[in-house]
């Protein structure tokens, strides 16, 4: 790679900034909006993309009209609870069905498929009941479990243990190392690439889950950030200036947390052996 | 959170397979235990759910709530706000799970399953709670009778009207006088046409089809008298359509109408991009404060009707019918919607209260002079008489079908008679499969 | 070659978490739904049984046909750019230029970007007086009616799909080529392979199990779209419901206090099973291919 071309080099960056055009133009657009005062016509047409006389009082508003930072810290509560959860249980799940052979293997990963094709929107409400049944109704461990450990993330983690070449593990296996001692020593240090994706995409849908929240929290207090964030819309709120800014608020940390977790994605399986 | 951690793996671990043992059980939605009774002391804890009322009232539910409480020493109430959006799945769960709040914030449409299904009161039944019948104006309490349910259920509780909003400016450019804005149908459509011709097809009237409120008020005989079929094709409604269909060929009606949702519309209002659309009084301060330039063209008039009877929109308190302790729940909801109490969140926002003589005060009835006042005494006298003329009885369903055919009518793939008969025979047969 | 059989309790225990929580939140609760398929089931009644009669009734709603069809012309023209596009941008973005950590934050915006957030975006754009109207109107073409025409909806809705697939798949490949062995590129340019063949004989071997995955992911995905369509052609469905999608069916008929809950049933079920045929169909594929 240090041997790029100027042409070439050139041309890669050509092709970056105009994707990034197409990817972050219209989130600008969003961030624009929130920074425009209450004497802006935020419905000019055309529109005007940079604010005439930028304030951040939006964001103050925003903390205003709901406990945006309470609301925060329970979706980061539910978000960290299911990056842990996904991490262990999908990592563990993705070890057993790619890389060691017993009977019903193949149902075990037939099911995981399986409840990835479900419909959630046709599941909520029996989810809802299962919840009130276990009493966990209106706490934040009933928006964690049901997505604890998500298929999607399992079948990543398959995808991953199952490109592993076996050779790694052969050397360990003579050594003498159980199944245990395997998974952790050699198989999830080679995979920590996957892993952070699972990690991301655990803390995204946690953080972004509308519906089952709502459906299963009734005290405002435990409200996570998007259901609370729904309270600026409707009849009574109709500024968008603060939708902006409670967006933003919104879409914030899962920029920070992606960009500080984007350079393990380069951690494949070659450097993880050297080093595990 | 290190610290949370090792707990909550521990608790996730342990309640999955009690979860397993509870869903063998788990089947079908709970619905439906046995009444309790209305009669007795007032005590005990209850919950109390709005519908998106906290941004912007907590203060003046909170003060409510402690005078509540202050006054009955021996009850407690908790208040729970929904946000705006899904709250009909919110009661979905909580009605199918048999965990209704006691007191629970309701427009009419949602109040007409939960009284289907007999978890909501009804209030002309118990003496307990029919005895304030006369409190509230008989349409509002007529607004909440459930057709084939035999009585009211929920107490009114704030109304709000529906006034038309129109671009002065665009009026004016197509040389009409924009302080004579149109009264009925005929001149609305008159007025469209010639908005369409004179802006050369730029500037279309309306952004969105004719809803069902727009039949109720062209005349047209929605329902029959027991609310068991629709009606809405007969002539007056073929007429109506017809008419649209001859709008949106004309480009009176926007060329994205099939597909606004009544926010998109309301954007396009507000963008300046048409030139009428219906809102409620509370659009008012939205207009002011997001779109400064449209506010100094804006004209409000009350919405075309033909039939002398203007709509109304309106929310009531129902009150669960499994509520342990029902007469704390009934004291509670009588008490919001009180004649002093509903008064005084009308002074609080532009919606009116729905008891009655309230609408005669000063406060609705003296124009202050201010553009707000204005707008208030108008509606206000606006109410007089007004009706809910969605019925009860259409669900989100029913709507869309309505919505579906009259976009089929529009595109010329059926004869608006065709459309219209269409979506009645199929919305009869859901109401009849019920 | 494989490692040893275990006879032991241990493939069990690695398994336990996630069996547990997907057979107790996810496939244990759709067993009710696929009972209430067979029933008249409401929101707030259970219902009687009524055997296949929501199923025949299926196959006379005009709605439906149309809803199989959209969904299922989704996945064919949705998935070959989902598996495509976020593969070149993760190639694109994989080396350490300067700069290109920003670069792979930024692409994935759209992807942490709330859809409704997202769909009002689009909407502005493609509204018939929007950015992309005036581009055209600018270079001397007509004006498009994106947002009234069911089609042209329906292939807005799929390039909003593509866009938000792209930051979102390209982790998942950027991870996989974390696997591919830089020496076989090196090796490959010194033999003087151009770009084009680099990637047609190193890197899509190398990644093809990827590629599968992503492209059965995004297969199952796009069969069950609902927040495109609903937010570019509103809670109808398009025009007419033209647009309408078999889970936008689901949660037309299904939601609300007086939704009809056993016929929504019977359409995830439908749902279920054709998922689940696709999703073996690209598996198998993945296996053929295996073979030689």
């Amino acid at each position: 790679m240090k041997r790029m071309s100027r042409r070439e080099r050139i041309l890669r960056y050509a092709l970056l900034l105009l994707v990034l055009v197409i990817t972050i133009g219209p989130f600008l657009w969003q961030l624009s909006t929130s920074l425009k005062s209450p004497a802006e016509d935020v419905y000019s047409d055309p529109p005007r993309l940079l604010p005439g006389d930028p304030t951040l009082e939006n964001y103050s508003g925003v903390a205003e009209i709901i406990p945006v930072w309470d609301y925060a810290l329970n979706s980061l509560k539910v978000a960290a609870a299911n990056v842990v959860t996904n991490c262990v249980g999908a990592s563990l799940a993705g070890y057993a069905l790619a890389r060691l052979r017993f009977r019903g293997r193949k149902i075990a990963g037939l099911l995981f498929v399986m409840a990835l094709l479900v419909p959630l929107e046709s599941i909520i409400i029996a989810q809802f009941t299962t919840m009130q049944q276990l009493e966990l109704n209106n706490t934040l461990v009933a928006v964690v479990l049901p997505g604890a450990v998500g298929a999607l993330n399992v079948l990543l983690m398959r995808n991953a243990f199952q490109a592993l070449p076996y050779e790694l593990e052969e050397a360990a296996v003579i050594d003498g190392a159980n199944v245990w001692q395997r998974f952790l020593r050699i198989g999830l240090p080679a995979v920590r690439g996957t892993l952070a994706v699972v990690a991301i995409f655990a803390f995204m849908t946690a953080w972004d889950d509308f519906l089952w929240p709502l459906i299963v929290l009734s005290d405002s207090e435990n409200f996570t950030l998007t259901v609370g964030l729904n309270f600026l819309h409707g009849t009574f709120q109709n500024d968008p200036r603060l939708v902006a800014a409670g967006t933003v608020i919104a879409v914030a940390p899962l920029i920070v947390m992606f960009a500080c977790l984007q350079r393990y994605f380069f951690r494949g399986v070659g450097e993880g052996a050297v080093k595990g | 959170m290190p610290s949370a951690r090792p707990a909550r793996r521990a608790a996730a671990l342990a309640v999955v397979p009690a979860a397993l043992s509870l869903l063998l059980t788990a089947c079908g939605p709970g619905v439906g235990g046995p009444a309790t009774s209305a009669e007795g002391p007032v005590e005990g804890d209850i919950t109390f759910q709005t519908w998106n009322l906290r941004a912007e009232f907590k203060d003046y539910f909170e003060t409510l709530i402690d005078e509540f409480e202050s006054r009955h020493p021996d009850v407690r109430v908790e208040w729970a706000d929904q946000p705006a959006e899904n709250y009909a799945d919110k009661l979905s769960a909580d009605a199918g799970s048999g965990s209704l709040p006691d007191v629970i914030n309701v427009s009419p449409d949602l109040a007409y399953p939960l009284a289907d299904a007999g978890v909501i009161m009804n209030m002309d039944a118990e003496r307990a709670t029919a005895k304030y019948r006369p409190e509230y104006t008989k349409e509002a309490w007529d607004g909440y009778e459930m057709p084939g349910l035999g009585g009211t259920y929920a107490f009114p509780w704030y109304l709000n009207t529906g006034p038309l909003f129109y671009n002065k400016a665009l009026l004016e450019d197509a040389g009409l006088d924009p302080e004579k804005p149109p009264r009925d149908y005929d001149a609305l459509f008159r007025y469209a046409e010639r908005i369409a011709e004179r802006s050369e097809g730029r500037i279309p009237t309306l952004a969105a089809t004719p809803t069902i409120e727009n039949f109720g008020r062209y005349g047209v005989r929605l329902m029959n008298e027991d609310a068991t079929e629709f009606t809405y094709n007969e002539p007056a409604g073929v007429e109506l359509l017809t008419r649209y269909k001859k709008l949106y060929e004309q480009g009176g009606l926007d060329a994205q109408a099939l597909t606004n949702t009544p926010e998109k519309a309301g954007q396009k209002f507000l963008k300046q991009r048409v030139a009428m659309n219906p809102g409620s009084a509370l659009d008012l301060a939205n207009f002011r404060n997001n779109a400064p330039s449209l506010y100094e063209n804006l004209g409000i008039t009350k919405a075309p009707n033909n039939t002398g009877r203007p709509n109304m929109y309106l929310m009531g308190l129902a009150v669960s019918d499994q509520s342990e302790h029902k007469p704390a729940a009934i004291a509670f909801a009588h008490f919001v919607t009180n004649k002093r109490n509903q008064e005084k969140f009308g002074h609080q926002t532009a919606v009116f209260p729905s008891t009655r003589g309230s609408l005669d005060k000063d406060y609705w009835s003296e124009d202050d002079g201010t553009a707000a006042g204005r707008v208030r005494v108008n509606s206000a006298q606006s109410l007089d008489g007004a009706v809910n003329y969605q019925p009860v009885v259409m669900n989100d369903e029913m709507e869309t079908i309505l919505r579906n055919e009259i976009a089929k009518a529009l595109q010329g793939d059926k004869s608006p008679k065709q459309a219209l008969d269409d979506a009645v025979a199929e919305s009869n047969k859901l109401l009849r499969k019920h | 070659m494989r490692v040893r059989t275990h006879r032991t309790v241990s493939p069990w225990l690695f398994l336990l978490p996630g069996l547990a929580i997907t057979l107790a939140f996810n496939l244990y609760p759709f067993l009710s739904t696929a009972y209430k398929a067979f029933t008249d089931a409401r929101t707030l009644t259970a219902g009687s049984w009524v055997g296949l009669e929501n199923f025949r009734q299926l196959l006379s709603d005009e709605l439906f046909w149309v809803a199989l069809r959209n969904s299922l012309l989704y996945v064919a023209l949705v998935v070959p750019f989902t598996v495509l596009l976020p593969l070149l941008l993760a190639l694109l973005v994989e080396q350490r230029i300067p700069g290109v950590a920003f670069f792979r934050s930024a692409f994935y915006t759209p992807v942490v970007a709330s859809v409704v957030v997202v769909g009002l975006i689009w909407s502005w754009m493609l509204d018939d007086r929007g950015l992309v109207n005036s581009l055209l109107v600018t270079l001397g073409a007509d004006r498009v009616n994106f947002l009234g025409d069911q089609w042209l909806l329906l292939f807005s809705a799929m390039a909003l799909t593509v866009w938000k697939g792209l930051g979102y798949y390209m982790i998942i490949y950027l991870a996989a080529l974390g696997n591919v062995p830089r020496e076989l590129h090196e090796a490959a340019a010194v033999d003087g392979a151009g770009p084009v063949r680099r990637f047609v004989s190193v890197t899509v071997p190398a990644v093809r199990s990827t590629m599968v995955l992503v492209g059965a992911l995004s297969s199952v995905a796009a069969f069950k779209v609902f927040s495109e369509v609903y937010l570019l052609a509103g809670p109808d469905g398009g025009p007419a419901g033209a647009d309408t999608t078999l889970v936008m069916l689901v949660q037309r008929v299904g939601t609300g206090l007086g939704g009809r809950v056993g016929y929504a049933s019977a359409i995830s079920l439908v749902i279920f099973a054709i998922a689940l045929a696709l999703m073996l169909l690209v598996l198998r594929a993945d296996r053929k291919e295996d073979a030689p």
